[in-house]
Formats: C-alpha cells, sequence, structure tokens
C-alpha cells in the first residue's frame, strides 16, 4: 500500500525561448490502493507529475512523500532502490529490452533485484500466465504484437509485487480489444493484490475503469472527482 | 547486489548486444583481429631478426664472457698478453653455468699468398675448447677443422681464399709480431675452409693451432683471451660473476659480450622499446575505430538505457554493460589476432630468405636468413596492451552512457 | 550513365557538396573520430617518412662524401677482387678528360694497395690509398677530419696521413716514421719510409683503423706502378646528377674500364634502404587498413541508419549512383579534413625535429654502424610530407566502395519501410 502526497510542486521546461510550465505549484495526495487517472491534452503535466513521482525527473520546487519518505530529496542510487522495489513503470511502447525475450524481459527486474534464479524462474512464469502469454516466454519483443508486448511491460511491472504502478498512456499503441484486456488486468491487480495504479491517458475507454479522475491542463490540477470505476 | 545485475546477466546482456549490428561488430573485430596480428607477427619478425644479429655476433667471437689483459683491447697485439689459465680456473669454470670455455691468441696479421695480401686477426686456438665455447663445425665447407692443439695448417674463411686467389692445400705465410717487436712469420698449409653467416667473419679471422701460434710468435704459455660461454646470451651475470671470481687477484679485465659490442646490446635494448611503441601505436589506430563503435552502439540504445535505469538499474551497472560488451569485442577480436599470427608465423617458421637485400641486411649485421621469434612475453605484452588499453579508452562510451538520465533518454525516440 | 548526367545534373554539384557537408555534422563526433584516427596516422606517417627519408640522405651522403663519391671508373673485375694488376694505364690523362667532360664535378685518381705498416713497435696490415692532395678534399670528406697535423700537400712527398685508431695502435705520431711493405705492380717487393703528417678521426671505426693515405706521386714509385692506376673518383652535387654523368661519361672509356655509380659501389647501402624501406611500408601498411576499417565501420552505419531518408530521397526520383556518389563524396570531405590537418600537424612536428633534431637511446651505437651523426633530422620535402596522407587518403576512399554500393541496390518501399 502506498500513499503518495505531492506538496507544491514546480517544473518549468524551457524550449528555446518559450517557457513550458509542466507543474505549476502543483498538490495532490493519493491514498494507498487507489486506482487513479491522469487525464488532460498533451503538455497538460501528466506525464512529468508521473516522472516525478517515479523518481525519474526531480521538480524545481516542491516536496514528493511515498510513505513518509522524501522521493524528491533521493540520490540517484537511493531511487534507483526505491523503482526498483516499490514502484514498477509501464511506459506507452517500445519499453521492452530488445535482446531480451519476454521472460527474460519480466526477469530482468528481479535479476536487478538479486532473485535466485528458480524462483525468479516460476514467477516469470507465473505472472505470464497470469497475463495470459502462456507459450510466448522465449519470444524477442520484435516477435509479439504491440498488445502482447504491453503485457509483457505490465508483467514487468508487477512481477516483483510493488506497491505503486505508474503507467504513462499504457494504450497509446493498443486495439480497443487489447486496451479492454490490460485495463481489467490492471484492475484485478487493483482489487486482489492492493497495488496502487497511477495510470496518465486520453483514452475515454481508461478513464473508465478510474475510481477517482483528475484532469490536468497547464501543470495544473483543473478537476478532481470520484468515479463508479465501472470501466466497460 | 541490489541495484546491479550478476555479472553472467550482465554478460549475456552485453553477447546480445555486441551481435545486434553484426556488420559493424565484424569489421570492428576485423580490425581488432589485424591490429593484434600486426603486433604479433611483426614483433615477432624483429625480434628474430635482432636475435639472429645477436647471436652472429656471438657466434663470430664465441663467449658470452671474455677475459683480457687490461690493455689488449686499446692495442689488441702479442705484447698485452696473460698466461694461460690455469688449474685452479678450469676448476671455477667446472660449474652447471658455464656450458664451455677455451683460451685463445688473437693477435692482429698479414697473410699472404703467392699473389696478394690482406690483414686479418690470427687465431690460435684449442680445436676442442673453440667447439665448446660455440664454433661451429657444420661452417666448415670444405676440407677440415683443426684437429689437434698443435695443428700445423689453419683454417680460412671462404671469402678470404677468394681474395688472396688461392685454395686448399696450399700453403700461406703468416705475419705477425712477437712480444720482442720483430717481426715473426711461418708458413701454413690450407686444411679447411669455413663460411660464416656475415661475409665480413670470413675476412677477419684465420684459426690455427694454439700453441703453434705461440711458437711462431715465441710467446709460449701465453694468450689473449679467455671466453666463457654460457646457456642463455641474455642472461649473463652470473658467469660474469663467476669468471671475476676465478681471475680475482689477477690483472685482467673481465667484459661481456653486451660490453664488447654495445652495438647490439643497445639493439636489444632499442628493440624492446620499440615493440611497445609499435604496440601502442597500433592500439592507438585502433582505439578510434574502438570508440566510435561503443559511441554508436551507446548512441542507438539511448531509449533502452534510460529504461534500464527507470527500472532500477544503477549507472554502475550500465557501466559495467558497456565495459563487457567491449571486453567481448577485444577478446573475441585477439583471439582472431593471437590465431592469425601463430598460424602465420607457422609457415615461415623455417626462416625467410632475404638475400635479395643481403648486403643490405649485413649492414645492420643481420643475415639473410630471418628467422621469427615468436615469444610468449611479447604475444602476453601485446594482448595486454589491447585489453588494459581497449578498456580504459571504453571507459568514454560507457561512462557517457551512464550518465544519461533516464527521463531524457527515455524521451529520445 | 551520361544521359543520366545530363538529365539530372553532374554528380559533384554544389549543391551535393553542401548536403555532403552538412550529412558529415549530424553525427559530428563520429566524423572527429573517424578523422581523428586519420590525423593519427597521417601525422605518424609524416613524421617516420620524413625521419626515413632524412637518414637514408645522410646515409648516402655521408657513405659516398666520406669516400667511394658517386661514380668511380676501374678497370673490368677491381671492384670484384681489389688486385693490384687490374689497374687502368695512364690513369692522370684520362682523369684530366673526365675533368673536362664534367666541369661541375670533383674528379681524383687514386691508387691502392695492401701493405704491411711498422712503427718502431709494432706492425698491421693496412690499406694505402694514393690520392692526388690537391684533388682528393674534393670527392672525399676525409681530408677535412684531419684533428692533429694536416693533410697532404706535396704530391711526390714520403709523407703519409692515417686514422686516428691506427695512429693508436702503431703508438706513432706527428712526425713520426713509418715502414711499408708490400708488392708492387708488377708482383716484386715494394718497400718505404714515411713521414707521419696528419692523424684523421671519421669516428668509423673500420676507416680509422685500416686506411691510411700518401701522394699519388710517392706511391706510384713505391709501388711501381708506371703510370696505373685503380679509380677515378667522381663526387656529384646530389643523386639525381648521376645519371646524366653516367652517360656524358661512357663514350670516354677505353676497353677494359668499367663505370661504376654509387649504388654499385656500395652494394650494402641501397639494399639496406629497401630492407628498412620495405619492412617499414609493412608496418605502414597495417596502420593505414586499421584507419580504413574505421572509415569502413563509420560510413556504413551512417548509410545503414540513413536507409529511411534513402528510400524517401530515390522514391522522390533520385537515382542510386548519385546517392552512392554522395556518400564517397562525404567519405572524401572527411578524409580532406583528416589529410589537411594530419598534413599541418605533422609538417610542425617535422619542421620542429628538422632543426632540433631526433636522438632516442641506443641510436649512437647504430648512428656509428651506418655513417650517420647521432641525431637525425627529418626531411621536410613535399615527397615526405604527403607520401604517407595521399596513400591514407586513397584508402579512405576505397572503404567507402562498399558502403556506397550498397546504395546502387537500394530499393525505395523497402527502405522507407525500414526502422
Amino acid at each position: 500500500m502506498a500513499e503518495i502526497k505531492c506538496k507544491d510542486l514546480s517544473k518549468i521546461y524551457r524550449q528555446g525561448e518559450s517557457e513550458v510550465r509542466a507543474l505549476d505549484h502543483l498538490s495532490l495526495e493519493i491514498e494507498p490502493g487507489s486506482f487513479l487517472c491522469l487525464s488532460g491534452p498533451s503538455g497538460s503535466g501528466k506525464t512529468t507529475l508521473l516522472n516525478v513521482i517515479g523518481g525519474l525527473d526531480t521538480p524545481d520546487s516542491g516536496e514528493i512523500w511515498i510513505d513518509g519518505l522524501r522521493v524528491d530529496q533521493m540520490n540517484k542510487g537511493d531511487l534507483a532502490d526505491l523503482r526498483l522495489r516499490h514502484i514498477g513503470f509501464v511506459f506507452q511502447a517500445y519499453n521492452l529490452i530488445p535482446v531480451l525475450s519476454a521472460r527474460e524481459n519480466v526477469e530482468f527486474v528481479m535479476q536487478v533485484q538479486g532473485v535466485p534464479a528458480r524462483e525468479r524462474r516460476r514467477k516469470a512464469m507465473d505472472i505470464l500466465h497470469e497475463v495470459d502469454l502462456d507459450g510466448m516466454e522465449n519470444r524477442r519483443p520484435a516477435e509479439l504484437s504491440g498488445g502482447q508486448q504491453q503485457r509483457v511491460a505490465v508483467a514487468r511491472a508487477i512481477v516483483s509485487r510493488p506497491k505503486l504502478v505508474l503507467a504513462d498512456e499504457p494504450t497509446a499503441n493498443l486495439d480497443s480489444v487489447s486496451a479492454r484486456q490490460l485495463m481489467e488486468l490492471f484492475r484485478e491487480l487493483n482489487t486482489h493484490h492492493g497495488v496502487t495504479f497511477l495510470i496518465s491517458t486520453h483514452d475515454e475507454r481508461v478513464m473508465r475503469y478510474a475510481r477517482r479522475l483528475i484532469r490536468m491542463q497547464d501543470g495544473r490540477i483543473i478537476g478532481d472527482e470520484p468515479q463508479a470505476g465501472a470501466g466497460g | 547486489m541490489s541495484g546491479s545485475l550478476p555479472v553472467a546477466a550482465l554478460s549475456r546482456l552485453a553477447w546480445r548486444n555486441l551481435w545486434r549490428n553484426y556488420r559493424r561488430t565484424l569489421i570492428m573485430l576485423l580490425a581488432i583481429a589485424l591490429g593484434a596480428w600486426a603486433m604479433i607477427f611483426m614483433t615477432a619478425l624483429m625480434r628474430g631478426m635482432v636475435d639472429q644479429m645477436v647471436e652472429d655476433g656471438i657466434r663470430a667471437l664465441p663467449g658470452h664472457v671474455q677475459v683480457h689483459h687490461p690493455l689488449y683491447r686499446d692495442d689488441p697485439s702479442i705484447e698485452n698478453s696473460m698466461s694461460e689459465p690455469g688449474a685452479a680456473f678450469a676448476a671455477a669454470m667446472n660449474s652447471p653455468a658455464v656450458t664451455g670455455w677455451t683460451a685463445r691468441l688473437r693477435v692482429p696479421a698479414m697473410i699472404s699468398s703467392e699473389r696478394e695480401n690482406r690483414g686479418l686477426m690470427l687465431l690460435g686456438v684449442d680445436p676442442d675448447g673453440e667447439v665448446a665455447v660455440g664454433f661451429e663445425k657444420d661452417s666448415i665447407v670444405e676440407g677440415r677443422w683443426l684437429e689437434r692443439i698443435d695443428d700445423s695448417g689453419i683454417v680460412v674463411g671462404k671469402k678470404m681464399l677468394e681474395r688472396l686467389e688461392t685454395r686448399l692445400g696450399k700453403r700461406v705465410v703468416l705475419m705477425s709480431q712477437d712480444p720482442d717487436n720483430e717481426i715473426a712469420d711461418r708458413g701454413f698449409r690450407i686444411v679447411g675452409v669455413f663460411e660464416g653467416t656475415l661475409a665480413a667473419q670470413e675476412e677477419a679471422h684465420v684459426y690455427a693451432g694454439r700453441t703453434t701460434v705461440q711458437r711462431m710468435l715465441n710467446a709460449d704459455g701465453e694468450v689473449s683471451e679467455i671466453a666463457v660461454a654460457g646457456r642463455d646470451y641474455r642472461d649473463v651475470g652470473e658467469l660474469e660473476a663467476l669468471v671475476i671470481e676465478a681471475t680475482a687477484g689477477k690483472d685482467v679485465t673481465v667484459r661481456t659480450w653486451k660490453q664488447l659490442d654495445s652495438y647490439l646490446d643497445a639493439m636489444l635494448g632499442v628493440m624492446d622499446g620499440f615493440v611497445l611503441v609499435w604496440m601502442v601505436v597500433i592500439f592507438l589506430a585502433l582505439s578510434f575505430g574502438l570508440v566510435n563503435t561503443l559511441m554508436m552502439a551507446v548512441f542507438e540504445r539511448i531509449r533502452e538505457i534510460g529504461l534500464m535505469q527507470a527500472l532500477g538499474m544503477k549507472p554502475s551497472a550500465i557501466l559495467y554493460q558497456i565495459l563487457l560488451e567491449s571486453l567481448f569485442l577485444l577478446a573475441l577480436g585477439l583471439l582472431l589476432g593471437n590465431v592469425l599470427a601463430v598460424a602465420s608465423v607457422y609457415p615461415i617458421r623455417g626462416g625467410v630468405d632475404l638475400s635479395v637485400v643481403a648486403e643490405g641486411m649485413e649492414m645492420f649485421g643481420a643475415s639473410a636468413m630471418l628467422y621469427p621469434a615468436l615469444k610468449t612475453d611479447d604475444m602476453i605484452l601485446a594482448n595486454a596492451v589491447v585489453i588494459v588499453l581497449g578498456i580504459l579508452t571504453s571507459l568514454i562510451p560507457a561512462w557517457r552512457a551512464s550518465r544519461y538520465r533516464p527521463v531524457e533518454a527515455i524521451a529520445k525516440t | 550513365m551520361s544521359e543520366g548526367l545530363q538529365i539530372h545534373g553532374p554528380l559533384f554539384s554544389l549543391l551535393s557538396l553542401r548536403l555532403a557537408w552538412r550529412n558529415l555534422w549530424r553525427h559530428s563526433r563520429r566524423t572527429w573520430l573517424t578523422a581523428g584516427a586519420m590525423i593519427f596516422s597521417n601525422v605518424l606517417l609524416i613524421f617516420m617518412i620524413s625521419l626515413q627519408l632524412g637518414s637514408y640522405d645522410m646515409m648516402i651522403n655521408n657513405t659516398l662524401r666520406a669516400f667511394s663519391g658517386h661514380i668511380q671508373v676501374q678497370a673490368e673485375g677491381y671492384k670484384e677482387n681489389q688486385r693490384m694488376r687490374r689497374s687502368i694505364a695512364s690513369i692522370l690523362p684520362l682523369t684530366e678528360r673526365v675533368r673536362a667532360a664534367l666541369p661541375g664535378a670533383a674528379v681524383s685518381a687514386r691508387a691502392a694497395a695492401f701493405a704491411l705498416v711498422s712503427s718502431e713497435e709494432r706492425s698491421f696490415g693496412a690499406q694505402l690509398i694514393g690520392v692526388q692532395p690537391a684533388r682528393e678534399p674534393g670527392v672525399s670528406t676525409l681530408p677535412g677530419l684531419i684533428s692533429t697535423g694536416r693533410y697532404l700537400e706535396d704530391p711526390g712527398a714520403a709523407e703519409i696521413v692515417i686514422g686516428s685508431v691506427m695512429a693508436r695502435n702503431l703508438k706513432v705520431g706527428l712526425g713520426d716514421e713509418i715502414t711499408l711493405l708490400g708488392s708492387g705492380r708488377d708482383g716484386s717487393f715494394a718497400a718505404g719510409v714515411v713521414t707521419v703528417v696528419g692523424i684523421y678521426r671519421s669516428g668509423m671505426a673500420d676507416m680509422d683503423r685500416s686506411l691510411a693515405q700518401l701522394p699519388f706521386g710517392y706511391f706510384q714509385e713505391t709501388f711501381f706502378m708506371q703510370g696505373h692506376g685503380h679509380a677515378i673518383v667522381v663526387a656529384l652535387d646530389g643523386l639525381e646528377q648521376v645519371a646524366p654523368a653516367m652517360s656524358t661519361l661512357r663514350p670516354l672509356l677505353r676497353d677494359g674500364l668499367v663505370l661504376l655509380d654509387w649504388d654499385a659501389l656500395n652494394p650494402g647501402l641501397k639494399q639496406a634502404i629497401q630492407a628498412d624501406m620495405s619492412s617499414a611500408w609493412l608496418m605502414y601498411g597495417v596502420l593505414i587498413l586499421l584507419v580504413a576499417f574505421s572509415v569502413l565501420n563509420t560510413q556504413l552505419m551512417s548509410v545503414m541508419e540513413r536507409t529511411r531518408e534513402f528510400g524517401v530521397v530515390s522514391a522522390l526520383g533520385v537515382r542510386p549512383s548519385r546517392l552512392a556518389m554522395l556518400v564517397l563524396l562525404e567519405t572524401a570531405l572527411m578524409a580532406l579534413i583528416g589529410l589537411a590537418i594530419g598534413l599541418f600537424l605533422g609538417w610542425l612536428v617535422a619542421l620542429y625535429f628538422n632543426t632540433a633534431g631526433l636522438s632516442y637511446p641506443g641510436m649512437e651505437e647504430a648512428a656509428a654502424r651506418f655513417n650517420l651523426p647521432d641525431r637525425i633530422y627529418p626531411s621536410v620535402s613535399p615527397l615526405s610530407m604527403l607520401l604517407g596522407p595521399v596513400v591514407v587518403f586513397g584508402f579512405c576512399l576505397l572503404a567507402a566502395i562498399y558502403p556506397a554500393a550498397r546504395l546502387l541496390r537500394l530499393r525505395p518501399v523497402e527502405a522507407m519501410r525500414a526502422a
């Protein structure tokens, strides 16, 4: 279970002459076990918010707390550790390591964690079964469809049972069937394993699954409402 | 181990990445192999040439350590001679470090046939002792080697025979000085003709029995030079110490061949330096391609590297991964290069005939046959230079790869 | 091909030149690394080649000027076996004719004999040369190397100039008398007594030990030469004058006489240079191949990563041959950068050592053996500067042929689909 607190976050990117306010004095609290969607047009700051929460990027000012830890002040090594043990990432696309097979991609994080080979293998096979990829274990990413690749990425993100999964436009490159399967999978993980999900998207199909929907624009929150999260 | 990967897993990643762009990897492998081949093969040829030079030089007047009257080197006359070494010296030479020793009379002389005169060094030798320190009986191409220490015949060089317009069996007259500065001469029959690896040797020396020469010069019991041979000419320290001890208290000078022929010694030293310079130069020529290849490999994979970091891999593990990739590349290239070098030395192990430039080679003091000398030390040095400098060079792209910030790396498409 | 040229304009247009130049800097680091390999080997090659050519020049000049001259006239067979009787009759008139035929050259007659030279204490065999005291300094540096006393002056005097080692061995000094014992041209016993008037020090151990010079006239009397001599020595200003001088002299020769050029006179010299040159080129070859591999790799990568782009342009109607030419042009530009910078740096390095000279440990011993001073001065000439870089340039272009040729097989649709 992860409790996330963001206080007064600001982040400004400079592109040539112009400034882009990716985060503008943004504050947000997320309960443990949430299933939360961030929506908004491109450039509204969704990805930046995910990145600073996951420690991939640092805010210019403000504080980020995850389970009482100050994320924005950690050093590189501790951040790597945090991502390794507590956070799972799912990106838009191209987020598998091309030279590793599906199973090896899933095992990668456990390998980095130092999980023994036998256990690693068992967990990887279990999770691949869970995301419905039986028989695809030894294929390389190039031999998998977009939906299959994304499911491998999810398998990798959740295999070590993180408390928090950050997903940046996970369905952007998927057809609607694959997209629905992926969201079902997320919801099941959320309800049965208590994993907190933070998903950025501008895909209506995805938003329907969220139990809390946050709308962003110009680095600010312009809407925050609970939802049924019925999906479908 | 957190944030890192076990070496086996890192190796697997590195190995697979290596073959993603197999054309590039193959070209680089060929370049490394060519470089390693050049380092080892050329070094073998150069070493072979210098070894041969030194060995020929030593063979021209055998004895790795020599003892002379202190003034002999400046004034090699009979006046500056010593008495024949006694039983005590002989006993001291009875050591495993000594493979042979002999004492000779060595004075400048003029040799005259019916038609021509030439100047050379007359060597009064003990035939068996001379063979023991390294005179090769095989070099006698006509007639025979001296048989006794009081042999009345002489053995001359083939070239000298031509110069004197004489032949085997003919008589020649040798003139030199006795200790009273009187001209002493004696007729000798030519009983043997020798061939030297360097033409100059054939004109420089003539061999006769020691006691015969002593009698001719009124110098009974006198010698100019004691020559001691050991097992390995490169390592003469022990031999030198032994001879110094055996001649202690006598008014003589002990010198090793390195002091006697500073050109050869200098060449050995120059060669050591040159081998290292050559290897480093070849490596430098390689290093541009190596850095380039790794840079390209890193550049193409920026996204992946960012992904791995996003997944919790530490920068150091990224660094190791790139270094491992470089190590595999270097090791494979070296393997190929070593095999090529050995394979190309093998067919010419019997020597390369350079007789088209024989006289030129003789100017360097080298003979017309070049025997490659493939030495383990040189092979190790070549491989070490490539691996050590190669890894050091790879640190640049590897370090750069590890410095990418994940979010920037992922943002790149 | 030529039709294509007319329709699509010249392969080398200003546009493609600009395009090639911009393409080069899309990966500036890669371009600099590849050009760096060229610069490195160009500087090295310039340094090494100018060093080699410089030392060859010195080797040849020192050897030729020391004694042998550039050309000699000898009796047939004398060089192979220096017998007294293989001589040139009436040598002085012939020498005058040679001198008249070659106005700019130094010409001198010599006679040679082997004899036993004895002082009061010592006797050694020595090579005695009868020389024309007034002429010899023009063909040999030896007269200028007198360290004590003076050189010969009177053509008929009973005087001798000997080497420093011989003087030490004979234990003689200036003004001491030396006895000569040998045989004359007719085989009879020849003897003389001469006074040491000068001692030279050439630094070449062999010469200093065994060579002595007497006036030509005195030599004639002592060795019963009857107007004969053994060699007419011609010294020229440079090697390039040897061939014309040889053809000028050929008609002057009587039967039984031969003309020998410097190579024939010093057979080891040219071969030593050849052996050194060829072993050096074996090494340079490896260096150049490594640079070529570097270029091959870079250009292959640059072609492969632009597959899509090339697909698009070729779909727009640009001929594959033009694309291939573009890649060659890029390579040529890169190689030109390597050439220009390499040449400049190499020239600086060579220039520096050309004035400061170069020495390394062990060189003194080697130098003494090859008639060299103990510092080498690299030669800075167009040849020594350009030879290496031009070969590197050529091989770089050769290396780009494969990547360029791949473009000839380009299929636009497939290429555009490439990742």
